[in-house]
């Protein structure tokens, strides 16, 4: 866990602090600012509360909130209260809810870390004085600074949003009520010492299966129950992340009434072990059962949010439709309403328009992450980049993420190595982490050494010398293998079907090269005239890299008989040949690589079918609302990502970006399968889209094959990340849920098999969950459930969600690789029955 | 019958890997032809409309498919609500010509059309532009073979050089559509059932 890095260390607290007795109450010392002459009373603060001024964590403000007291028209001399009775005694006016940077506090940073660590449910006896915060009543004045300390009586409302699996850092908004609304504040609980001894001694005092060690209790949750102690706080009954301050009756009525009144939003904080007799339903509002929150967050509804598409789309679409450039059936679409009606069966000016509405979405995005971050866009974008690189964040450990994602340079690289021996001296994962976030140097030569680890030709222990041994000995297998054909193709095969099969082979991989990444500068020129005259390629010529290819993949057809040479794999050598411009060490390095692409290639198609599978499982755990629209669109067959998941995105993105996500792929950093996760991350940015316009499988699949060479690969690479630690997150909550058995499971039914058919199951079936695939000890017969097939369900706690094997194996780091019977079986190839 | 919808017609193109299914579809409807399109993995559709004789406009949605066999596996769910299917080959190959009637019978299996019999197919001989001396099936064989399959509709085309594309692709629209209708007419059949609730009572007397 990240420790506090304040620039002060703590003072370790004062034992009088301690010992002092009721009766010592009105004779405690006071502390006053040194520096100051006039100070406020510092009641309570909590560190690590962050302001996030743009979407880049490393822009991040640490502050503390805090309440203060500041002389008021009315001087009350106690301002400890140890009852709310007496509380209220305090003038609202009095007491100001302020946020200070900690850069901003001097000296002071030791009272306000004193008054943060005191641990009391009250203020400290002992009186705080701090320097006054500047008092402001508006944001807008207070332009490049973010500090503000607004008297509790100017608050009309606080947004509270606890943390969730979707929004990482609980969140508190203050509007003012001349309608002003301050920067979101973000309670950086993990970080914040006070809270975690807080939930420590939460998870003592209480027992609470779900708490996990207090686990769910929030920095939020303190600021609440310190102004309860004061003014009147009211929770909002139709908006319950509203919490109102002495609300007039007219705002009662209008912000709805069942709220329970000024309840604590945690009822195990005002009352211990009572929470567990609570009603469910109060425990949910604002106590965070774990299970409920995540559950309920997880629902992604930031995403609906995302849905101003249409509105974009209205708006332009008088441009859109005076533009020359536009198609002519998206112009009659615009300019003639009863076109839209008779096209309403299928028209592809509907999915231009989308993807249109898509750019333009993108664009306001990036506008609107210049800005800060206020109560509005917390609303309207719950979830957002700035939640994804809040999580990222968190992992990042020593490095900052932005020097986490520079590309490894060859001379980082060297320095991984020990000079004399050539052996690796940090972790083999530190490596993997570095390339799997930053990449390697595309043009200083480092791709060609490190791919060679990546794939497995070189072991990470290996010594220089090793290396070179294994390299030499590769390359004298290379020479054997590549001449064992090329004997053959002289001197014939043993069997008529070998000679056949051969020969297919050989035109198949001679027509695929011709067409592989032919705008690649070494794949393009036709200097050199065909070596077999014979050939369908004899007039246009050929070149030597070209001609490599041909032998490498023919090599490969005979190095893997049982499979041999099948389509996508031209695809997949491409790259590493260009990097290694040479044949053996690209062999090689290929040969790795299908190691864990084989299964794609399977006759069957088990490997594609358990892919796709997997994606399917993936959404419908992740983000089930997109996942029933697919479903109503017949599209649950995820098909339309075949060729993303067979050539791993090599038709999707550029050239340079492919080496980019492949060698990150590669690490197996986070999972041996993250490339389900980049299906996932394309998925998700254009679910709007999908789910507003497309209503058909070909609607879908011609918009995600038309989504080729237009991905943008760092933002999908963030998202991937971002859905990975989500779906780790849901996962355990998952899990945690199921070794606390609740109430008996009334919606636990089992799921009968489906067939692959496209046409969607009854609703019932979709609310049903797959009990059936909850032991991962399943054997494999039953994991080869058809395309479809529903598995993890339902959006709140009351549904059942299920983590599917499929699932699971997405946590592995370890590659799944074909067996040797398998591939026997089902290759396809020569080599088999 | 004829409803004022735009008739969407789906057109399953098939065949071995490289006869030039993508060449063809794009030189239909792009007007395009490139030596190096990248062999199809997955599927996709090229949509165009054309006017039919009766001046109707129809949508003709192109399908094309990764000619390995073994990629065959996983599209049915673009198979099935096919008007026709095109089986090309390359006449400068023969197995790829050997292989037409297999890809027939996987369509037949995959798409199974309500009338297997009658289903519209259109067989197209490609590449007829490389030079005579490499040509392996003769137009003789390869209509007689149409013949035999209950007498296919067979072109003879060069995507390259946009020889007899349009012939071709024309009669595949015609073809469909007439498929398409004798589709809707079956399809409307159940339709002509009278389900009224108001009759159940009156019925519930059996």
């Amino acid at each position: 866990m990240t420790s506090p890095t304040p620039p002060h260390s703590p003072p370790s607290p004062t034992a009088s602090f301690y010992d002092m007795s009721d009766d010592e109450e009105g004779e405690y010392n006071t502390i006053r600012h040194t520096s100051s002459g006039r100070g406020v009373k510092l009641l309570y603060t909590k560190s690590k509360v962050y302001v996030h001024p743009t979407p880049s964590a490393k822009d991040n403000i640490p502050g503390f909130i805090a309440l203060v007291q500041q002389k008021g028209p009315v001087e009350s001399n106690d301002a400890r209260p140890t009852s709310s009775s007496s509380a209220r005694s305090v003038h609202a006016s009095s007491l100001l809810l302020a946020w200070v940077p900690e850069s901003s506090l001097g000296d002071s940073y030791d009272t306000y870390v004193k008054v943060d660590l005191s641990d009391s449910s009250s203020p400290p006896r002992q009186s705080y004085l701090v320097p006054p915060p500047p008092t402001t009543t508006t944001h807008a004045n207070s332009v490049g600074t973010y500090a503000f300390a607004v008297p509790v009586s100017e608050i009309y409302s606080l947004l509270v949003r606890p943390p969730s699996i979707g929004w990482w850092f609980g969140s508190l908004v203050a509007n003012t009520k001349a309608g002003e609304s301050f920067p979101a504040l973000f309670f950086h609980d993990s970080e914040c010492q006070s809270t975690i001894l807080q939930r420590k001694k939460l998870a003592r005092e209480s027992f609470d299966p779900f708490g996990d060690g207090g686990g769910m209790f929030w920095g939020g949750d303190e600021v609440l129950r310190w102004l309860k102690r004061y003014v009147n706080v009211e929770r909002s009954g139709a908006e319950p992340s509203i919490y109102l301050i002495d609300p007039s009756e007219e705002d009662k009525v209008s912000f709805g009434r069942k709220a329970t009144t000024s309840k604590s939003p945690r009822n195990s904080t005002d009352g211990g072990a009572s929470s567990s007799a609570s009603p469910p339903a109060a425990k949910r509002d604002g106590g965070m059962d774990p299970i409920t929150k995540t559950l309920k967050e997880a629902k992604w509804n930031f995403l609906e949010k995302l849905s101003q598409v249409t509105t974009f789309t209205r708006r332009t679409a008088q441009a859109v439709a005076e533009n020359p450039k536009v198609p002519p059936q998206v112009r009659r679409l615009i300019q003639n309403p009863e076109v839209q009606v008779l096209q309403e069966e299928f028209d592809s000016a509907k999915i231009y328009l989308a993807r249109w509405a898509m750019g333009i979405q993108e664009q306001s995005e990036r506008e609107r992450n210049q800005r800060i971050w206020t109560a509005n866009d917390v609303l309207e974008m719950e979830e957002s980049s700035v939640g994804e690189f809040e999580i990222l964040d968190m992992e990042a450990g020593k490095l900052s993420m932005s020097d986490l994602r520079k590309p490894v340079t060859l001379k980082e690289w060297k320095d991984f190595f020990d000079a004399q021996t050539g052996r690796l001296q940090i972790t083999p994962d530190e490596v993997k982490e570095r390339i799997f976030h930053g990449g390697l140097h595309p043009d200083d030569g480092v791709r060609k050494e490190a791919w060679m680890f990546l794939l497995g030709v070189y072991e990470w222990d290996s010594s220089t010398e090793e290396r070179h041994a294994n390299m030499n000995s590769r390359r004298d297998e290379y020479i054997r293998l590549k001449g064992a054909w090329w004997e053959r193709m002289i001197e014939g095969h043993s069997t008529a079907e070998e000679e056949e099969w051969w020969k297919e082979q050989k035109n198949r991989i001679e027509k695929d090269v011709h067409r592989t990444d032919r705008t690649i500068p070494i794949f393009m020129g036709e200097d050199i005239p065909h070596p077999d005259p014979d050939s369908p390629f004899a007039d246009v010529g050929t070149n030597v890299h070209l001609e490599q290819m041909k032998d490498m993949l023919l090599t490969y057809n005979e190095y893997n008989k049982d499979l041999g040479y099948v389509q996508g794999m031209s695809d997949l050598l491409s790259p590493i040949y260009a990097v290694m411009q040479d044949d053996a060490a690209a062999f090689w390095g290929f040969v790795g690589f299908m190691e864990r692409m084989e299964r794609n290639f399977l006759r069957d198609q088990s490997g594609m079918r358990k892919q796709l599978l997997t994606l399917d499982h993936l959404v419908q755990l992740m983000d089930p609302k997109l996942y029933l629209h697919l479903q109503s669109a017949d599209s649950t067959n995820f098909f339309f990502f075949f060729r993303m998941l067979l050539v791993w995105y090599k038709r999707e993105f550029e050239w340079v970006d492919v080496l980019r996500l492949w060698e990150g792929l590669w690490t197996d950093y986070l999972s041996s399968n993250y490339h389900i996760f980049i299906a996932l991350a394309i998925l998700e940015r254009h679910r709007d889209v999908i789910m507003e316009h497309l209503k058909h499988f070909d609607e879908v699949l011609k918009y995600i094959n038309e989504l080729s060479g237009t991905i943008e690969l760092q933002s999908t690479l963030v998202r991937a990340e971002s859905l990975y630690r989500r779906f780790q997150r849901t996962v355990e909550t998952i899990d945690k849920k199921d070794n606390f058995p609740l109430p008996p499971a009334a919606h636990r039914r089992i799921s009968s098999t489906r067939s692959a058919s496209a046409s969607p199951p009854p609703k019932t079936t979709w609310a049903a969950s797959g009990a059936a695939s909850t032991s991962t000890g399943t054997d494999r017969g039953k994991q080869r459930q058809s395309v479809g097939d529903v598995v993890a369900k339902g959006i709140g706690a009351d549904k059942e969600k299920v983590i599917s094997p499929e699932l699971r194996q997405l946590l592995s780091r370890e590659v799944e690789k074909v067996s040797k019977a398998e591939l026997k079986e089902h290759g396809g190839g020569v080599g088999g029955a | 019958m004829s409803s004022k919808k735009k008739v969407l017609l789906k057109v399953i193109i098939l065949g071995d890997s490289g006869v030039g299914k993508t060449s063809l579809m794009n030189q239909y409807v792009n007007k395009k032809f490139s030596a190096s399109y990248k062999a199809t993995i997955g599927a996709d559709f090229l949509t165009k409309e054309v006017v039919m004789d009766d001046d109707r406009v129809v949508t003709l949605q192109l399908w094309d498919t990764a000619g390995q066999e073994r990629f065959q596996s996983l599209g049915v769910a673009f198979y099935r609500g096919a008007d026709c299917c095109v089986l090309v080959y390359d006449v400068n190959n023969s197995k790829s010509f050997e292989t037409l009637e297999s890809w027939r019978d996987e369509f037949l299996v995959q798409a199974s059309p309500m009338d297997p019999e009658s289903f519209p197919f259109v067989v197209i001989g490609n590449k007829v532009d490389v030079e005579e001396s490499r040509r392996m099936i003769s137009s003789k064989r390869a209509m007689t073979f149409c013949q035999s399959k209950g007498g296919l509709s067979y072109f003879e085309t060069s995507a390259k050089e946009a020889l007899n594309v349009e012939e071709a692709f024309s009669a595949i629209a015609k073809q469909a559509l007439a498929q398409e209708e004798a589709g809707d007419f079956n399809s409307d059949f159940p339709e002509t059932i009278p389900i009224d609730l108001k009759n159940d009572r009156d019925g519930c007397a059996c």
